[in-house]
């Protein structure tokens, strides 16, 4: 299969390295020096400040045009951590799977491929969004339990 | 007699009409050749084929002379679909390797049939276009207040609002713009060709490959661009000499004979500049390729002095070599098109043909069918909250995925599935305009592109206006993947300034020169909320089908609905495909009333 505007980037996909200031991820490094900490609450906004909020936007309200993207804050779907979770690993609709197996072979077209986190960086995002916009889910879940949850690739669905 | 426009290589799952005859016009002509021993084979295998899936045994027929080979076209076109006979019609050496089958031709149209169709981009308009020509009735509903989807280009004193409500005002000086969508078109993508000239768009080169632009990266050669033309040379120079001295040490006498290992030193001495002793050295030989140091020229201080090449370890640990290749794919290869003022200029010239078929700012929000027809539920956004509906008895729908997995409509399960299948792939494009074409007056560098590993990724120089003083726009950043999501998540004037950052990198001139930027983030983009559609070979699989199949009286179209992802010519293909089937659907039914 064909690239739509050229080879730039391989085929295999992108590990998400927020503060380590090399390769893929060179942009935030630059611009999340007050984040670098590696609480699991910075990793949470980091991973939120740099990706999710292209589409659900700085406070978590959505957006809407032509379609809408789903605001979080006050989004009682959240009471499901595993939804939330769920949506990351393997994304919605148009949102693409952040959680394919860090080791998988794109194979689509390169230059464009996906974007991987990790189990760890996932529960911190969930996290994020459960606990912030105005959202005060108290429960807070650990990359062993997004580990358990049906990722890209794997046959088991829950 | 029916032109088949969409049979693309391989053949085309989505091309299935059971029941339909389709026949190109060639296959007369050459229906006298003879087969070969290899289609004579495959013949007999398609009529063991035919013969199963029909049902029927065909006595008496051992061998291919029982059965014309036009007759045998049609039972296969018949019985397997159109894929099978395309790639039937491959194999005999009856069809070409374009998609692209020249203009459509939608003869006897229903007295009275009408199309409703969604979305006004390249596969909408060329929809409308050609069933309008037909004679069906046509109307096209479009959310923007602009005709082209992301056919378009951002021109001084446009403004644009993304998603987020962040309103960008286009500073650019007259006659310059960006293409924030796409902006170029390959020779061979010749159904967006035929639409140029059917509609009278000029096109002017788009420069794919410069020899003197750069190769970049941040961890080689202390950061300093390196000129395309060195690169190549060097790595070409090196590559061909140690397979030349592989060659005379013998190492290869198992896999090339004798004599082909003199023609194949020849070939690498020309190949890659070696000298007489198959080196590639520093002299006139290498220099010719890669540049001289002191180029030559006329008069006492004329002499040339050639240039030192580069190691062959510094560029492999450099990984330029990297980009070497890409105007080497088939989508990139020289001739490539632009069209002139701008790529937007194909879109506007569709919309200004339709005029008022097409109905703007309108979003679709429900599409529901019955038995006699479809009817699309919309807003008119100059009246937010209205609700306005549109009916007609087919419905072509160019809606993005992105989007129209969101629109409740009333299709088969698997159509529903294969619709919510397709994530959208993540794009950045930043224009920058500075106060003089620095790149053309001090580098010399007049169009194509700069490849780097910062992640800007792209700066294309602009392929017209060439020599023009006065200010210049480039493009500034051209970005996928992740870097694209974290532009995407920056303020349109936090991209203007990373994209400044970046590129003064590699143009050092861009801080005294800078002058105003736009930046397009394809998530934030309200009317396709993504860039395009990407599938993988699984979800191919699983989804293409169901999603290009006709349901009942709804049929989708788009670069989405195609083998060419990301290109318009998906668009343009997948559109033609669409309408031929429903066309064949309405003709079935006959006359309205």
């Amino acid at each position: 299969m064909r690239s739509p505007f050229g080879p730039m980037m391989g085929r295999h996909l992108v590990t998400v390295l927020l503060s380590a200031g090399v390769g893929a991820g060179a942009v935030a490094a630059d611009l999340s020096g007050a984040a670098r900490a590696s609480s699991s609450d910075s990793s949470g906004a980091d991973v939120y400040n740099h990706i999710c909020q292209g589409c659900h936007m700085s406070q978590g309200e959505g957006a809407i045009g032509a379609g809408h993207y789903p605001k979080l804050a006050g989004d009682l779907t959240l009471a499901s951590w595993q939804y939330v979770a769920l949506t990351v690993l393997q994304g919605r609709n148009g949102m693409p799977a952040f959680g394919t197996p860090e080791n998988t072979v794109w194979e689509g077209p390169p230059g464009f491929g996906l974007v991987h986190l990790s189990d760890a960086q996932i529960a911190d995002v969930v996290n994020y969004v459960r606990s912030h916009f105005g959202n005060n889910f108290r429960e807070r879940v650990s990359a062993s339990d997004v580990a358990k949850l049906s990722h890209p690739g794997s046959a088991a669905v829950p | 007699m029916r032109r088949w426009p969409c049979a693309p290589p391989g053949g085309h799952p989505c091309c299935n009409m059971p029941g339909t005859v389709t026949i190109m016009p060639q296959c007369h002509a050459k229906i006298g050749v003879a087969a070969s021993a290899g289609s004579r084979h495959y013949l007999s295998n398609i009529r063991a084929l035919v013969a199963v899936k029909s049902g029927v045994t065909m006595e008496n027929d051992p061998s291919s002379s029982s059965l014309s080979r036009r007759q045998l076209l049609r039972m296969i076109g018949v019985t397997a679909g159109n894929a099978a006979m395309y790639q039937a019609m491959s194999s005999l050496g009856f069809a070409a390797e374009s998609p692209y089958r020249g203009p459509i031709d939608l003869q006897g149209a229903p007295r009275g049939a009408s199309v409703l169709i969604l979305g006004a981009g390249m596969a909408g308009m060329t929809a409308a276009y050609e069933l309008r020509n037909a004679g069906y009735q046509v109307q096209v509903l479009e959310y923007n207040a602009r005709a082209g989807g992301r056919n378009w280009s951002l021109r001084g004193g446009d403004t644009y609002t993304e998603l987020g409500g962040l309103t960008q005002h286009c500073e650019f000086d007259k006659d310059l713009y960006i293409n924030p969508g796409p902006w170029r078109i390959p020779y061979h993508h010749r159904g967006m060709l035929s639409y140029c000239k059917r509609l009278g768009v000029a096109l002017e080169a788009f420069v794919q490959v410069n020899y003197n632009a750069y190769l970049h990266s941040s961890r080689a050669f202390g950061g300093k661009p390196q000129r395309f033309r060195e690169i190549k040379a060097d790595y070409q120079g090196h590559v061909a000499e140690l397979l030349a001295k592989a060659t005379r040490q013998n190492v290869l006498d198992a896999a090339v004979s004798k004599e082909d290992q003199e023609r194949l030193l020849e070939s690498l001495r020309e190949w890659g500049a070696l000298d007489k002793n198959y080196a590639y050295v520093s002299g006139e030989g290498s220099s010719e390729r890669r540049g001289y140091k002191k180029n030559p020229g006329g008069g006492l201080s004329a002499r040339p002095i050639p240039s030192e090449p580069i190691g062959l370890s510094d560029i492999l640990d450099s990984r330029l070599w990297e980009d070497i290749p890409n105007g080497d794919e088939f989508d990139m290869q020289t001739a490539l098109f632009q069209p002139v003022g701008g790529m937007g200029r194909v879109g506007e010239a569709f919309g200004r043909e339709l005029g008022p078929v097409i109905r703007y700012n309108a979003k679709v929000v429900d599409i529901h069918q019955d038995a006699q027809g479809v009817t699309a539920t919309y807003e008119d956004l100059g009246t937010p909250g209205s609700k306005l509906t549109a009916r007609a008895d087919w419905c072509l729908c160019t809606i993005p995925l992105s989007i129209l997995s969101q629109i409740p409509m009333n299709v088969s399960a698997a159509m529903a599935a294969a619709i919510a299948a397709v994530p959208y792939a993540s794009a950045v494009k930043v224009g920058l305009q500075f106060k003089r074409r620095f790149w053309e007056e001090d580098e010399h560098i007049y169009g194509g592109i700069t490849y780097t590993d910062l992640p800007i990724a792209n700066i294309g120089y602009p392929n017209t206006g060439y020599h023009s003083s006065g200010k210049g726009v480039l493009l500034g950043a051209y970005i996928w993947g992740l870097d694209a999501m974290e532009f995407t998540a920056m303020t349109p004037a936090q991209r203007v300034q990373k994209a400044v950052d970046y590129g003064s990198q590699i143009h050092p001139q861009y801080r005294q020169e800078f002058d105003n930027g736009v930046a397009m983030a394809w998530h934030r983009s309200p009317f396709t909320m993504g860039c395009f559609g990407m599938w993988n070979s699984d979800s191919r699989a699983r989804h293409y089908d169901d999603l290009c199949r006709i349901d009942q009286r709804i049929a989708l179209a788009g670069e989405h609905a195609s083998y060419i992802s990301g290109w318009q010519e998906g668009a343009v293909t997948s559109a033609l495909d669409a309408i031929g089937r429903l066309h064949q659907r309405a003709v079935a039914q006959g006359d309205k009333g």
